[in-house]
């Protein structure tokens, strides 16, 4: 038997590595697949779990060193050298559990990640890289995502600048179905607020912009109608939410032309988000009845606002995190403990037996029931008795993470146990994971 | 009797008040707001119990006091939100219109009962004299639940304007949902107030001979009706938001002043107690 495998984590994430040298690494569907069955068959690799986001890739080996996963990423670009960061043992599966609960992430608390890590796990079983280390480890990991997100608040608020226009434009309209979205300007961060609106419901997208080869590129961008710049206030007078995002030096929407536009639509509400730096909408809007209007600064407020909550909820996060950290390898270790332990009660009793057996047989006549039940208990109190000790031992052992007690007591009695980690799971949870995804 | 059943009614007024208060300020345990549902609805049943008991106490004579007059609307607002919570799910507005029944029905608890215990006139006994007392405290009660949605509204109006996006903010409901259910009160309240008006017309010929007095009371409920009549038209002409609601409240304030001073300033108005 070789020296016990250990758990190793290389990679690189937005945190070490720019996205040029992400992008060279990233992977996904069947490369992912190839990728993991090279790494499995890598010489001393027993697993192997690779989390490929557009923020980080990730190479988990349970294995007997690193060298394969650092390949992993040099095999592929030169360039990843000193982007990369390696943990071994407890700190790669803290990194994992961070990692699964959001913690680690650009935006902290953003949903998308425990499903990607999901994601990860069911390509990995599939292409039969995960065995029942990373199985149990993930799923554990996904237990701690998911305290993470039930016990605390880390996942509320609006992340991000299109996060809250889309929460504040529900708060104004509530359900968003047959609602009309204005588009003016091409500005990227308004782009993705229409895009956020439209998943949410919202079935009419216009797009209006002083270059009608950029309008048209936009709305088919974001799925909408291009409209000429010339209609711009028959536009306001339909849409419900205008974002506004040009590059005008001046108001584009200012306080007389709302004041129009309002009578044409006869006082229904309307939103303005303004994203536009210097400013496009007249924030004099906010006076007229039924008017909203917000600027950048309105919504980055609410996101810094939403990123210090979060910064004080991942304090309690990473405590559940640390937590589920030491119950995963107090539950391994115990569960290493185990085969040993049962061994050896096994054989204490079966002497036991055997031999207040062989004591009745020849003294038998002599005793009546109780006396013969006496005999037994005698034997089987001795057994505990002796046995006490070593059991205590043993389990304290495991626990505090002494892997190597357990195989000194069965050579020491004489035991034979089968390793729990040689053992391959028949089939991993894959498709329990999968569910949880939905 | 009957007060003693009312206060056990109130008991349950409190704990569904104190669950629907929890449930606003905890909005993740919905189990919060469905207990209060259920005991809001018991509340509602012991309350009806009560209120029959008293029918048989004091002969009827209990809905001619102002205290008989607001439990009354009070029991009917806790039925007519148990309705709406069917019909539209708003446990946000349990929150506000619950604690407001508490506080009508509280004081009640320690006021006797009706000081009106000379039986009523054979005279006044007629189905169409219930019928017309039904309605208008239901009318009124309906518009107690707009008073209170129009306030839960210029709240998140304040909110959303102001640009604070803190805790009532992220509970109350959104701005055009309350707008609806508030234009929705209204038409309801006015439909219930208009056949209550037409069946006092009946009575007031019957009793009065004489189908308009300008007693202080026609003249109140007529202004009133104008104004939730005008709320009910200008709809159509996009009046909402924030004006709407300020006067659905206004509109509140009338009833319920008009209600409590005719009834306090003594000969103000033939109707009601002081009728012959």
């Amino acid at each position: 038997m070789s020296s016990s495998p250990d758990f190793f984590l290389v990679g690189l994430s937005h945190k070490s590595a720019p996205v040029a040298v992400r992008e060279k690494v990233a992977l996904s569907g069947d490369d992912l697949k190839a990728a993991l069955l090279d790494l499995r068959n890598a010489q001393g690799v027993r697993e192997a779990l690779v989390v490929s986001t557009c923020n980080r890739v990730e190479v988990y080996v349970y294995a007997d060193g690193l060298e394969p996963g650092r390949r992993f990423f040099l095999d592929r670009t030169a360039a990843a050298d000193g982007h990369l960061y390696e943990r071994a043992g407890r700190e790669a599966v803290r990194h994992l559990f961070r990692v699964a609960a959001s913690l680690d992430s650009m935006v902290v608390g953003e949903p998308q990640i425990l499903g990607q890590v999901k994601e990860a796990y069911g390509v990995a079983s599939s292409a039969e890289s995960a065995g029942t280390f990373v199985s149990r480890l993930c799923n554990r990991a996904f237990a701690a995502a998911k305290r993470v997100r039930s016990e605390t608040d880390i996942a509320k608020g609006a992340g991000s600048v299109s996060q809250v226009a889309v929460e504040l434009v529900e708060k104004i309209f509530g359900d968003l179905k047959g609602r009309s979205v204005l588009l003016v300007g091409a500005g990227k961060m308004g782009a993705l607020s229409a895009k956020a609106l439209r998943d949410l419901g919202c079935d009419r997208i216009l797009v209006a912009n002083r270059s009608p080869e950029r309008a048209r590129s936009l709305a088919l961008e974001v799925g909408g109608q291009a409209e000429p710049w010339e209609t711009l206030e028959s536009l306001l007078a339909l849409a419900d939410v205008v974002i506004v995002s040009t590059g005008a030096p001046n108001y584009v929407v200012t306080r007389d032309l709302a004041a129009h536009v309002m009578k044409a639509r006869r006082q229904r509400s309307v939103c303005f988000i303004d994203l536009a730096v210097p400013r496009n909408v007249d924030p004099a809007l906010s006076e007229l009845p039924n008017v909203y209007a917000y600027d950048i600064d309105d919504l980055q407020k609410v996101v810094r606002e939403t990123h210090q909550a979060r910064a004080e909820e991942a304090i309690r996060a990473e405590a559940i995190v640390e937590a589920e950290v030491m119950g995963f390898f107090h539950e391994r270790e115990t569960r290493a403990a185990l085969p040993v332990l049962a061994a050896l009660r096994r054989r204490a009793e079966e002497i036991a037996r055997s031999e207040a057996e062989r004591t009745l047989a020849h003294v038998g006549e002599l005793l009546d029931e109780k006396g013969k039940r006496s005999v037994e208990a005698m034997a089987q109190a001795i057994v505990n008795k002796l046995l006490h000790g070593p059991t205590a031992r043993l389990k304290e052992a495991a626990a505090s993470g002494d892997s190597d007690l357990p195989g000194a007591a069965a050579e020491l009695f004489g035991v034979e146990v089968e390793s729990p980690d040689r053992v391959r799971a028949p089939r991993p949870e894959v498709a329990s994971a999968r569910e949880q995804n939905q | 009797m009957s007060i003693q059943v009312l206060r056990i009614a109130a008991l349950f007024y409190a704990a569904a008040a104190t669950l629907y208060v929890l449930y606003f300020a905890r909005p993740r345990h919905a189990a919060l707001a469905t207990t209060g549902q259920w005991l809001l609805g018991a509340a509602f049943l012991i309350h009806a119990a009560s209120i029959g008991l008293g029918c048989k106490e004091y002969g009827g004579a209990e809905f001619f006091s102002l205290r008989g007059g607001l439990v009354t609307i009070a029991w009917l607002a806790a039925g007519a939100y148990l309705v709406l919570q069917r019909l539209y799910r708003a446990p946000t507005v349990g929150a506000f219109i619950v604690p407001l029944i508490l506080v009508v029905i509280v004081p009640a608890l320690f006021l006797t009962g009706p000081n009106l215990p000379e039986s009523l006139s054979e005279k006044v006994r007629r189905p169409v004299l219930t019928l017309h007392i039904v309605s208008a405290l239901l009318g009124v009660a309906i518009f107690a639940i707009a008073f209170v949605v129009a306030i839960m509204y210029l709240l998140q109006e304040r909110e959303v304007k102001g640009k604070h996006f803190g805790a009532l903010f992220s509970r109350l409901p959104s701005l055009d949902s309350l707008d609806k259910l508030n234009q929705r009160l209204v038409r309801a309240g006015f439909v219930v107030f208009s056949v209550a008006l037409v069946l006092g017309t009946l009575v007031a010929r019957h009793v009065w001979k004489a189908a308009w007095e300008w007693d202080p009371q026609q003249v109140s409920s007529l202004v009133v009706w104008g104004l939730y009549g005008a709320l009910v038209q200008l709809r159509h002409t996009g009046w909402h938001g924030r004006r709407y609601a300020s006067l659905t409240i206004f509109g509140f304030v009338l009833v319920i002043g008009s209600m409590v001073a005719l009834n306090v300033i003594p000969g103000a108005t033939r109707h009601g107690g002081s009728f012959q």
